[in-house]
């Protein structure tokens, strides 16, 4: 059940018994923004650590630990064209702690941390903001220690080189932290909260009646609807983008981004899951089977995609030295798949991987807010389990060979580390 | 097959010892699509130096426990995983400490991926060939593990602690250690610790216990097994003195890192299953109270710089060693080592330990405890470690409700012990 509380505020209530928990998640959806996403994400660190009402940390967690130790956090994503920022609790449902108030407890404490933030006039606490920007600059920085994920980033900014907003990630860069101000990121703050438009999901062993009229309650206001496409494209280039960089490491990492061309509102997109499965989404993949296992030329080669922005990256850890021959066999693994070799018996393989995949995200209370989430954004994408089944029996190996020969390499990054005297 | 029906959280469990030794739990999920199986063997990384009588224990090469879960699945017919695939299932495997634990999740085919389960973790196939081809494969992983800032933070830590026992060993092993392993070690390691007696098998989900349990029987009646035998391990002897009371590495970090180690006592534990896990909980409590994000302690500094959003400490407890870490990011990790050493050391008067605050994160623990039951990974995870004896996960709630101030004190003046303290320091790399 979805209702609209005020113009672009929406309530969607999710029941089921699955679960001895509650999870809410409010999202706050914007078109993505580079000049914002930094103070976005600085935002975030402020209203999940204090409010008015919770002034010190240790106050805002004790008032978690009363809720039976509710779990609260914010976070800030991006998918396609669109910025989010979400913020999600999960508590203990009340019948199994005889607490029967725990749910509105819960809503009112939402309430304090979204309209009642820890501001003096018109600018966060100027203690914390500072404690909480050079703690965001810091952690920005040590993104880069975990190397799969420097990477990625780094794939990332040579595929979308020529985009400003899509190139760097979605928590932003420290050199847009270092000059904010209290006071212009409580302007974050009010842009957010009025004019981003907001997804409320409840999903629990719960009544929609009771949720609605808690959440009816809530100080939201209207806010005129944007207009974004959410699907992020770019022209297919003939010139490859390729990037160096050595640290001092002992693995290496070769990353390559491709061009697929498939968005989640196309019928492809089933087709597309089913060539990644083939391509390098599984164990039974042509990556893992050939470039670790049958080579053992690497620790991990993995490939996935995003049907939001038409891009599809693999993944490998190897050792340097290898780096020609790692390349040589990831494209002879692609063309493979433009050549349409693959086993009647892989291919009914990966169907039965996608259909485990997707019977076990009906499992999760997060992957059901997400469905609900791209159901009410990208209208006619909403699939039955059914039409899901039938349209996954329906791919062929010709649809797997046609999408495959329409992927064009467009990045190649390599993280190697440093030459050595020998 | 032993019911036992959990009033207030809601769960039915059924057990059995078959009469090959094997222990196996189920627990039926029957809103879920998912089934979740996982068999472990009480056998992890530790394990080294073993057998069956003192005077003919056998000592083998590093990693091998690690190195004996990624060779169960390669087979003479192909690639276990595959199997799983093709049934539409996923499986995966992963080795501690002191357990090596193999599992599936899967929404059709149970009975299937149970057998495949089953069948594939009891029937090794070892060559020298397939033995030397994965050699090349683990030495990534291993390199892998040599770049992560934070494993080696925590291994920073137990080397100091542990520079005897082989606690202090990377589970993978070194790229040296494993160069050492032969297919007949891993037999050696796989008829000592694979055998029924020694393992267990948890499966959670979408089930009817009765058929399940006519599946599994089906299964391990038609296999032959020798007499379970008590199997002997072996660990250096380590004591207080052992402990190196400081050292420090250099990586590229951004921050630098600090770590405080406290040994615990093996012999002070209750050995009581139920007074154990009381006391394991009573001093995770008592550290809340001291450091948690709810203690005046914390604000104070945080406020002041010396610790960020990454400090934290876990209470480590399990077969054959038992030790506490308290560790996160720092401009000053000296300043924030010393702060935490004086506040363990001043337990006896500390205000924060008092009953408003014990009773606050009790709530907080029951909570979060109801949470980790949405999550079938945690429940057969935590049911297969099985170091508390005839009490289980599912009596924790009562377990909590149960601790006093009082057990809370002694549990820490039982644990905290200067002499016992280590600290481990991660500094950026200087750059050139």
């Amino acid at each position: 059940m979805t209702i609209e509380l005020k113009k672009g505020v929406r309530l969607t209530v999710l029941p089921t018994k699955k679960y001895k928990t509650i999870r809410i998640f409010v999202r706050f959806t914007a078109p993505l923004n580079v000049a914002q996403t930094a103070k976005r994400t600085l935002l975030t660190s402020m209203l999940e650590t204090t409010s008015l009402a919770y002034p010190t940390q240790t106050a805002f967690s004790s008032k978690l630990a009363e809720l039976y130790g509710a779990s609260f956090g914010m976070n800030v994503n991006k998918r396609g064209n669109l910025h989010q920022i979400n913020a999600a609790m999960s508590l203990v449902n009340g019948k199994y702690v005889a607490d029967p108030t725990l749910f509105s407890e819960a809503a009112a404490f939402l309430e304090q941390v979204l309209f009642h933030p820890n501001t003096q006039g018109d600018a966060f606490d100027e203690k914390n903001f500072t404690i909480e920007k050079n703690n965001l600059i810091s952690y920005m920085k040590s993104v880069a220690e975990d190397k799969q994920a420097l990477a990625s980033l780094a794939l990332q900014e040579l595929y979308f080189a020529n985009d400003a907003h899509q190139k760097y990630p979605s928590f932003g860069r420290p050199e847009d932290l270092i000059d904010v101000t209290a006071a212009e990121l409580y302007q974050t703050y009010q842009a957010m909260l009025t004019e981003d438009q907001i997804d409320i999901f409840v999903i629990g062993d719960v009544e929609e009646a009771v949720i609605q009229t808690i959440f009816a309650q809530l100080p939201f206001t209207d806010r005129a609807d944007k207009e974004t496409d959410v699907f992020y494209q770019q022209p297919v280039e003939n010139v490859i983008r390729e990037k160096i960089v050595r640290e001092p490491i002992t693995q290496a990492k070769l990353n390559l981004a491709y061009q697929t061309g498939v968005y989640y509102d196309q019928e492809d997109r089933i087709a597309l899951m089913v060539f990644n499965g083939l391509f390098g989404g599984f164990p039974h993949s042509k990556l893992f089977m050939n470039v670790r296992e049958k080579a053992s030329l690497a620790y991990y080669a993995s490939s996935a995609i995003d049907t939001f922005r038409g891009y599809l990256s693999v993944q490998t850890g190897i050792d340097g030295k290898n780096r020609d021959q790692a390349f040589q066999l990831i494209e002879a693994q692609l063309q493979s798949l433009q050549q349409g070799e693959v086993t009647a018996e892989e291919l009914a393989q990966t169907k039965a991987m996608l259909k485990n995949q997707y019977l076990l995200s009906l499992d999760n209370p997060q992957a059901m807010i997400e469905t609900a989430y791209l159901n009410q954004w990208v209208p006619g994408s909403e699939m039955t389990e059914d039409t899901f089944m039938q349209r996954l029996e329906h791919v062929s190996i010709a649809d797997v060979k046609r999408l495959a020969q329409q992927v064009h390499l467009q990045a190649m990054f390599f993280l190697d580390k440093e030459a050595t005297h020998e | 097959m032993n019911k036992k029906v959990y009033q207030q959280i809601n769960e039915t469990l059924y057990e059995e010892v078959l009469d090959n030794g094997l222990t196996v739990y189920l627990l039926p999920k029957a809103d879920f699509h998912k089934t979740y199986g996982l068999f472990s063997t009480n056998y992890g990384s530790i394990d080294n130096h073993f057998g069956y009588h003192p005077d003919d224990l056998k000592q083998v090469p590093d990693g091998i426990a690690h190195f004996l879960e990624h060779k169960l699945f390669e087979k003479e017919d192909g690639d276990v995983f595959q199997k799983f695939g093709q049934q539409g299932a996923s499986a995966n495997a992963f080795t501690s400490f002191t357990k090596t634990s193999y599992l599936f999740s899967a929404t059709d085919q149970i009975q299937k991926n149970l057998m495949t389960l089953l069948d594939f973790v009891q029937a090794p196939y070892f060559t020298e060939e397939t033995v030397e081809k994965e050699k090349g494969i683990i030495g990534q992983e291993i390199q892998m593990y040599d770049d992560d800032p934070n494993w080696q933070q925590f291994f920073g830590i137990i080397k100091n602690l542990y520079p005897k026992h082989p606690l202090h060993i990377d589970i993978a092993g070194t790229v040296t250690s494993i160069a050492d392993i032969t297919a007949e070690d891993l037999y050696l390691c796989y008829n000592t610790f694979y055998h029924p007696s020694n393992m267990v098998l948890f499966i959670v989900g979408n089930i009817d216990p009765e058929e399940t349990m006519t599946w599994i029987k089906e299964n391990q009646k038609d296999k032959d097994f020798p007499e379970a035998k008590a199997i002997i391990r072996q660990f250096p002897a380590e004591t207080v003195a052992d402990i190196m009371p400081e050292s420090s590495m250099q990586m590229p970090v951004t921050r630098a890192k600090g770590v405080l180690g406290i040994k615990g006592d093996l012999d002070k534990l209750p050995t009581d299953g139920r007074e154990l896990l009381r006391f394991k909980n009573a001093l995770n409590l008592l550290f809340q109270m001291l450091f948690g994000n709810t203690s005046a302690n914390y604000l104070r500094l945080y406020d002041d710089s010396i610790i960020d959003d990454t400090f934290g400490f876990e209470v480590n407890l399990d077969r054959g060693f038992y030790f506490a870490d308290f560790s996160g990011d720092s401009e000053t990790p000296q300043d924030m080592l010393a702060e935490i050493e004086q506040i363990l050391l001043g337990i006896g008067e500390d205000p924060e330990i008092n009953q408003a605050n014990l009773d606050l994160l009790k709530k907080k623990m029951l909570g979060k405890y109801f949470q980790s039951l949405n999550s079938l990974e945690f429940i057969a995870n935590q049911f297969t470690q099985s170091l508390f004896g005839d009490t289980t996960l599912f009596d924790l709630p009562e377990v909590i409700q149960s601790i006093t101030l009082a057990d809370v004190k002694a549990a820490g003046l039982s644990f905290v012990d200067p002499k016992a303290f280590s600290r481990f320091y991660m500094y950026p790399t200087e750059t050139k």
